[in-house]
């Protein structure tokens, strides 16, 4: 246990931190070196806002958003602030939205997108691996094929016109669906059962353009890797000693498949802190891309800050419990 | 069978029929009151009897617009005086906030000039050091407090004080002192004399709105003071809103003869909803299904299908080219500090390799209002500015070089522009030649590749032997033209077109698609060729020109390396512009004058031509009639109807309810 512990727990955890480190460091330069200002794009969206702004007021405005921003000072002394501030647990006010806190904009989004990309990566990871196991298994079985064709001719398909195309056909012809939202208007969110069957129904359409969009990339890996290992000795070993083929197929070809497929996994869970902006604005749903994009748009450097620094964690944490559980999956792994 | 399968087997199949059954009872839970669309969808449907947009909100007293923000992602944050808040336009500004002073981009509802919070015009002494305010008496505040000259001096004092107010730099610059005669009536000293101190008080469309004392003083830190629930001053007050931004609902007051806007009579509308409709095809679908009053604007081909299958849709124009043109001028902006770019006769012949039918046909598919001067050619400006000058415009001449003069412009440009749009749209195009040039603007510049090849020679130009013009040292002349993706297609589209006509004249040119932020940086430091953008904007129904002018002055040039203060992004400068400049500086704003000054400036810089007008931003704005009627519309100009604009309020009261 001492020698796990020291030889494999303790530096894993060291390498954590130290990505998470390196990775804030890089977010922190990144939007550094990009020719927008914050300030300047703040200054443009008052100057394109329609009044008469004078150039002296320019000047002056300027100089105070400076101020206001905490950009003055080198940047190294930005920097060492922004770790201090960190430290606390304070990820500073949004620029673009001065002076509201990034916390408070990223606590508001969060929830909506962590729910339905979450609910949706599982559902695809799922269905995906299954069907592209039985895809490779049963590969003339006639209702596979037909999986096995749709899946890769809906796979091509852009994201924005699928989703568009399921609004029109679910919302519109046939109005089964709600047009946009995550809830009706007028309703204030509650933790209620008839408020979260609201949100299921609401849901439904953007979950099921992400779940058909992503079910095709899964069923495709899935089919690859075990289209190798129907031909292994063990597999063939098997079916002569006369097990039944769904408990080959389960046992003996899909464990064996999983691993690079459990990584994938991993780390589209960690991404899912940056949303999925095309599917927001589409369906008119809250979340994080929304904030991502204008975020961006704006350069404003908290925020940007904020966003990455849960995607850094996100996808760190994720490999971190996946090399955890690794052994649990795979008993090579546990040996070394 | 063991154990671990079966389990596996049972969890699965309860895990199934937990998870279908969840969405099955979802999907027949009652419809939310903001039903599908196509509920209610049909070409001129009556309003369904009893519907909601939300609980207790009937759809048939409700206007829905679209808030072109989209979803705000700080809902609470009001402080509409702060830089930054995104609630600006989702009914706040429109019809909760007020001004002293209005002027209408159109023909106004009551003139282009409305006395809003003012009980009438600025009163300025003699040498414009001093500008007197009297208010309206008996104006109210949602909460009972009566509006009074102790919030406009509110207003100013804590802006001047405050680093950090949008309008902070413009009152520590002007303001010097306030006195308060009396409760209604406000006298600024000024700091230097200043003509259009008004200004900044007077909506387009916005202004330094009015503050509530009573609420603000209250306040520890009114910078970061969030002003929620906000208290109103206007006909209506926020009733409820989406805590994620989608969707604000804002009520009538019911003490709303104790606003402004109750001069024109009682808005008719109880309910206002702000929504985020999504991209241009959820706007189509959402109108058609009769769930979105207001478009506030969309791409060309969602206006021609709405044309053709929604009968109930009414646009600015009743037919082709159907947008609103706004009183802003998109242009080429040239560098005018870069090598070539600094030779007027090399701008010229890129005006004139320009083919302003075919970059109307791709930006607006023919529906845009060509400008060939420096002013929009919209609301009160073609009588102002573009009928004056049409003769001035036919005699005008070019010197090509060695003796050679050349007559540029070309009066049909827009009869072209309708001819070729007719091969697609038909009909829908109107014949008539008055229509036309009211509707798509009155002329251009020729597109003359010879002409054009003659001013680069006599610039000092040549070509190689790919034919590819050469600066007078003997460089590649490159231009790389700056331009808007896909958030504004129509810009993007028209950019692509003129370098396309460059290329054809042999121009190494290159179109350089940026974000908003990153080709607004590039413009104010000068790290640019050209660009395809905004520099002008006017009042639109006033013909003053100062608005962008005040900036084009000399003293304020900022050569490329520094940040430009304001919009002489293209770095012109000129001493006959800075006295322009200077005698309307010197003007009242009303004085007569000040349109005579216009035309200079409108006659020098076609001569000098520093960036090249293209045509007004068309706002493809389109409301529904299937609930209400009497949206202003090119008949019946009586306000802006792009819903964003603050100045869009005068529509709530004289809009009724569709019989």
């Amino acid at each position: 246990m001492r020698k796990f512990v020291l030889n494999y727990l303790i530096p894993r955890i060291l390498q954590y931190f130290l990505v998470i480190f390196l990775g804030v460091t890089i977010t922190f330069i990144i939007p550094r070196l990009s020719p927008v200002d914050p300030v300047e794009a703040q200054i443009n969206r008052v100057m394109m806002s329609g009044s008469q702004v004078s150039p002296d007021a320019v000047i002056s405005l300027r100089e105070a958003l400076t101020e206001m921003y905490g950009l003055e000072g080198s940047p190294l002394q930005q920097y060492f602030a922004f770790w201090g501030r960190l430290l606390r647990g304070d990820l500073g006010p949004s620029l673009a939205t001065f002076p509201t806190p990034v916390t408070t904009l990223l606590a508001r989004a969060m929830p909506w997108t962590f729910g339905l990309l979450m609910t949706s990566i599982l559902i695809s990871w799922i269905v995906g691996n299954i069907l592209g196991a039985l895809a490779s298994y049963y590969e003339k079985n006639i209702p596979i094929q037909i999986v096995d064709v749709l899946s890769q001719a809906v796979r091509p398909i852009p994201y924005y016109i699928m989703a568009l195309l399921l609004l029109v056909f679910f919302a519109y012809y046939w109005p089964i669906f709600p047009f946009s939202g995550a809830y009706p208007p007028g309703t204030q969110p509650n933790w209620s059962l008839s408020f979260a069957l609201t949100v299921i129904r609401h849901s439904t359409l953007p979950l099921l353009s992400l779940v058909l969009i992503g079910v095709g990339g899964w069923f495709i890996g899935m089919k690859s890797l075990t289209s190798n290992i129907i031909s292994e000795d063990y597999v063939v070993y098997a079916e002569n000693a006369g097990l039944r083929k769904n408990r080959i197929l389960s046992q003996y070809i899909m464990r064996n498949a999983m691993l690079p497929q459990i990584t994938g996994l991993a780390l589209q869970i960690g991404l899912i802190f940056s949303g999925a902006l095309i599917m927001e604005v589409v369906f008119g749903y809250p979340g994080m891309g929304t904030l991502t994009f204008q975020a961006v748009m704006a350069n404003d450097y908290s925020l940007i800050m904020g966003i990455t620094l849960l995607s850094i964690i996100g996808v760190a944490t994720m490999v971190l419990i996946l090399d955890f559980i690794y052994p649990l999956f795979d008993p090579r792994v546990r040996h070394q | 069978m063991s154990k671990y399968v079966y389990s596996r087997r049972a969890f699965l199949a309860q895990l199934g029929l937990v998870t279908a059954g969840g969405v099955l009872a979802a999907c027949a839970a009652p419809a939310g009151p903001a039903a599908g669309p196509a509920a209610e969808a049909g070409a001129g449907a009556a309003p369904a009897v009893g519907a909601e947009v939300a609980p207790g909100v009937p759809r048939a007293e409700t206007l829905i617009l679209e808030d072109p923000m989209g979803r705000n992602i700080t809902p609470t944050d009001f402080n509409r005086w702060r830089p930054g808040i995104t609630t600006a336009s989702n009914g706040f500004q429109q019809l909760a906030l007020d001004a002293l002073w209005y002027i209408d981009p159109d023909e106004g509802i009551d003139g282009v000039w409305d006395n809003s919070l003012a009980a009438e015009k600025p009163i300025y002494n003699e040498d414009f050091s001093q500008m007197t305010v009297k208010l309206r008496e008996g104006i109210y505040w949602s909460d009972g407090v009566e509006f009074t000259a102790d919030d406009l001096i509110y207003t100013v004092q804590v802006q001047k004080d405050t680093p950090g107010f949008g309008f902070t730099g413009q009152f520590a610059r002007y303001v010097d002192s306030m006195e308060k005669p009396d409760d209604y009536t406000v006298v600024f000293n000024l700091t230097e004399p200043n003509s259009r101190f008004h200004a900044v008080f007077t909506v387009r469309w916005n202004a330094c709105f009015l503050m509530p004392k009573h609420i603000f003083e209250a306040q520890p830190d009114p910078l970061a003071y969030t002003f929620y629930p906000p208290v109103s001053l206007g006909a209506y007050v926020l009733k409820e809103h989406d805590p994620n931004g989608d969707w604000f609902i804002w009520e009538r007051r019911e003490d709303w003869e104790r606003t402004t806007l109750a001069r024109f009579g009682m808005p008719a509308p109880k309910f206002a909803m702000y929504v985020a409709p999504g991209p241009s095809d959820k706007k189509v679908m959402a109108q058609t299904a009769g769930d979105l009053d207001v478009i506030h604007d969309m791409a060309p081909e969602g206006q021609i299908t709405l044309a053709r299958t929604n009968p109930t849709s009414r646009s600015w124009f009743p037919s082709f080219p159907w947008a609103h043109p706004d009183p802003t001028l998109p242009a080429v902006l040239y560098n005018n500090e870069r090598p070539g770019l600094d030779n007027r006769d090399v701008r010229w012949a890129l005006t004139l390799a320009i083919d302003i039918v075919r970059v109307a046909m791709a930006s607006y598919r023919g529906a845009a209002t060509i400008s060939a001067i420096h002013v929009p050619p919209t609301g009160m400006y073609p009588q102002y500015y573009f009928e004056p000058v049409q003769d001035w415009l036919n005699d005008f001449e070019l010197d090509l070089g060695g003796g050679e003069m050349y007559k540029p412009y070309d009066p049909e440009a827009a009869v072209k522009i309708a001819d070729e749009a007719r091969k697609s749209l038909g009909d829908l195009v109107p014949t008539d030649l008055e229509e036309i040039k009211k509707y798509t603007g009155m002329g251009w510049w020729k597109r003359d590749l010879e002409a054009a090849e003659k001013l680069m020679i006599k610039a000092g130009c040549s070509r190689n032997s790919d034919g590819k013009w050469l600066l007078p040292n003997g460089d590649l002349f490159s231009v790389a033209l700056l331009a808007e993706g896909d958030t504004r297609a129509v810009m993007g589209r028209g950019a692509a077109m003129i370098v396309e006509n460059w290329v054809e004249f042999g121009l190494d040119a290159t179109h350089d698609t940026r974000d908003n932020a990153s080709r607004n940086a590039m413009e104010l430091i000068g790290d640019y060729d050209a660009a395809f953008g905004w520099t002008i904007e006017t009042w639109g129904g006033h013909p003053d020109l100062f608005f962008f002018l005040q900036s084009w002055h000399s003293d304020l040039y900022a050569p490329i390396g520094v940040n430009a203060n304001g919009r002489n992004r293209m770095r012109w400068m000129h001493p006959e512009l800075d006295r322009i400049i200077e005698e309307i500086q010197k003007l009242d704003f009303d004085d007569p004058k000040g349109v005579e000054l216009g035309i200079e400036f409108v006659k020098l810089a076609c001569v000098e031509m520093p960036i090249t007008p293209i045509m007004s931003y068309n706002v493809f704005t389109c409301c529904d009639e299937r609930y209400w009627e009497g949206f202003p519309t090119a008949a019946d100009p009586y306000t802006n109807p792009v819903p964003n604009w603050a100045n869009s309020r005068y529509m709530f009261v004289k809009i009724r309810p569709k019989a």
